[in-house]
């Protein structure tokens, strides 16, 4: 009976091994090879790359200063000798100013949202992992700031801290963290139900080492994609409140702010006109079609 | 409290000893959020395990299997009651103590899935028990392929894979070395086999049969499966709506049950025999409600021998009484029942002459 038992399991696990002739891969790797074959990802990702990467060394690739202003120059058509994307109402040149301009408008949409990523991330994975009361109190709270809709918020807390590139900042974290940490919440509560994490508290593990190894390496995947996703919502937040005068201030280029001061010459040269919102809208949507990407790949059960 | 409780297992010494323990579950309701009743999921059960066998514990949905495991491992905590493994009794405030006890008692869950961490590799799940238990990385990692190996899978092929990677049975398997990792010497089944396929259902439980000997465990095997509990099991532990029913050796739970409810589920066993096919169901209706469980015998709205005193009091459980058969004497002292048809004297018309 032992050795028909023993050679049982012997033959077990050559069956095992013949059933799954697919050798395993890393997590990074299969999510790596799923966004090769998604072609929507990867143009995504090289735009995002391509406009990050300007914003970083805007000053070395830009051909001008970007405050140098020129009154024979003034609204110049896009290809005009020395300014091939035109220049704006004081003759500054576009392509430099946008360039620099994206340098603003993505610090002041992202830095919210990776600020926001580690309040409410923690916030939430508090009140999920605990639940009860502390859960209680951290969700109630919340949900007073989702009492308000998000553009009104952050222009009521702009207008009240005032004007300033950090007061925005602030605002528009103030923004962000109720549904970080809703998100976040959700995801733990789910994830702290499951058997792996009943069984590491069955071999004797701490909270913290539970949250370490076992949450938190479930939790960030979503929220870290989640996060993506509203950093478009955030670039477009930024450059509505620079729009309206509660962000970055004259003469500091900032998508928005250009947007805005081009209005009035929507008329005389629309395609110069337009061009800031080009980069706010192609950075957003990059932004957002990478998101999604990345869930799809980045699922272990698909 | 009332007297010393008698072993359940027939004066042995026990590896684990439970007494009372209780728990119930609030259930809350109205603007207030506070507590309108009571699920009564384990009242007041005992149970004895000794070393070296596998007491299997079975029962209908929604009976209190589960909680009682989850009430051994103290994964949730019991509202009374005591435990005690090896002679030492287990305080749920007692931190070292519960350590100590979770590195004593392990246990393997009925999803195979969601009791393995999808983003770490299998090898990091199995060594995360003993590394919690300060094992240096390099000795866990050596512990968790000898670990592999003996639940059946090659350590070569299969330690860097993600739990998607792994069939049912491979999954359970690992859930089983994960178990084991931390050298236990009493392992909670709770249905672990019972989401499995038959064929590979088979497998496991021959292998948790050759790992129970060759690592000398001792096992609490639940599960609904009245076929695999006889098969895998010493002694049996019958529960019906949060109480023990019956609990005896499994040949005398099988062969000569005490209790009605026990009969009555053990004759819903299907039968291989198509000439002996039951064709009336043992018993009608759903188990009364757990929030408020009927009083006397919980089992007296379902059972065809229910009497005024079924309905008065409570049965406790105690020796079961049969008379003598022709296959051998009466119920040991092993055997034990909670009815009152097998007290004497207990006021019930078929109730044994006292």
């Amino acid at each position: 009976m032992t050795t028909a038992r023993t050679l049982d399991s012997k033959q077990q696990a050559i069956v095992d091994a013949a059933q799954v002739a697919v050798q395993s891969r890393g997590y990074w790797a299969t999510v790596a090879g799923r966004i090769r074959d998604d072609k929507v990802t990867i143009v995504c990702g090289l735009v995002v790359l391509l406009i990050v990467f300007s914003a970083v060394f805007a000053d070395l690739i830009a051909l001008a200063d970007p405050y140098k202003a020129s009154m024979l120059k003034r609204l110049a058509e896009i290809g005009a000798p020395g300014y091939p994307l035109g220049a704006d109402e004081m003759g500054r040149d576009m392509m430099t100013r946008l360039l620099y301009g994206g340098r603003l408008s993505l610090f002041m949409g992202i830095s919210p949202i990776v600020i926001a990523l580690a309040i409410g991330g923690t916030l939430g994975l508090v009140a999920g992992f605990l639940g009860g009361r502390v859960n209680m109190l951290i969700m109630r709270l919340m949900d007073v700031f989702y009492a308000f809709p998000s553009v009104l918020l952050a222009v009521a807390i702009s207008g009240a801290l005032g004007a300033g590139i950090g007061n925005a900042i602030v605002s528009l974290t103030l923004v962000f963290i109720p549904p970080i940490t809703r998100v976040t919440e959700s995801v733990t509560t789910q994830v702290r139900s499951l058997d792996y994490v009943e069984a590491a508290r069955a071999s004797g593990a701490g909270s913290l080492t539970i949250i370490r190894v076992h949450v938190l390496s479930n939790v960030l995947g979503p929220v870290f994609i989640y996060a993506t996703s509203l950093i478009s919502v955030s670039i477009i937040l930024a450059s509505g409140l620079s729009f309206l005068g509660l962000g970055t201030e004259p003469p500091e280029p900032e998508w928005g702010l250009m947007l805005n001061t081009l209005r009035q010459s929507i008329y005389v040269n629309p395609w110069v006109a337009a061009l800031p919102g080009v980069m706010i809208f192609f950075t957003s949507l990059s932004f957002n079609l990478l998101s999604d990407g990345l869930r799809g790949a980045m699922d272990v059960r698909l | 409290m009332n007297a010393p409780a008698q072993s359940t297992a027939g004066g042995a010494s026990a590896l684990l000893e439970v007494r009372d323990l209780r728990k119930y579950f609030p259930v809350r309701g109205g603007i207030l959020n506070r507590a309108v009743g009571w699920v009564q999921a384990v009242d007041d059960i005992d149970l004895d395990v000794l070393p070296g066998e596998v007491l299997g514990i079975v029962g209908e949905s929604g009976c209190g299997k589960s909680t009682t495991a989850r009430l051994l491992m103290h994964l949730i905590r019991a509202d009374a009651g005591r435990i005690v493994f090896d002679g030492n009794a287990v305080r749920a405030d007692d931190a070292a103590g519960l350590r100590e006890l979770r590195r004593q008692m392990q246990m393997v869950f009925q999803d195979s899935y969601s009791s393995l961490n999808p983003r770490l590799p299998i090898e990091d799940t199995i060594m995360f028990g003993p590394k919690v238990h300060g094992v240096s990385s390099a000795e866990a990692r050596e512990r968790a392929r000898e670990l592999f190996a003996l639940v059946g899978l090659d350590p070569a092929q299969f330690i860097r894979r993600y739990p998607h990677e792994l069939s049912g049975g491979q999954r359970q398997r690992v859930n089983i070395a994960r178990a084991l990792a931390l050298e236990p010497r009493l392992l909670i089944l709770d249905e672990a086999v019972s989401a499995l396929d038959k064929s590979v259902e088979a497998q496991v439980l021959n292998l948790l049969l050759t790992l129970r000997r060759e690592l000398g465990l001792t096992y609490i095997f639940i599960s609904h499966d009245l076929n695999v509990v006889q098969y895998m099991s010493d002694r049996v532990l019958v529960m019906y709506l949060g109480k023990v029913v019956e609990i005896g050796p499994t040949a005398e739970i099988y062969q000569r049950m005490q209790h009605p409810y026990t009969e009555a589920l053990l004759s819903a066993m299907p039968s291989m025999d198509p000439d002996r096919r039951t064709e009336t169901p043992p018993l009608v209706g759903d188990p009364p409600n757990p929030i408020d469980p009927p009083p006397g015998c919980r089992f007296h709205t379902r059972c065809r021998f229910a009497e005024d005193v079924c309905r008065r009091a409570e049965p406790r459980l105690g020796p079961a009484a049969g008379e003598e058969t022709a296959d051998g004497p009466a119920a040991g002292a092993d055997h034990l029942v909670a009815c009152h048809m097998r007290v004497a004297a207990s006021g019930h018309s078929l109730a044994p002459a006292g």
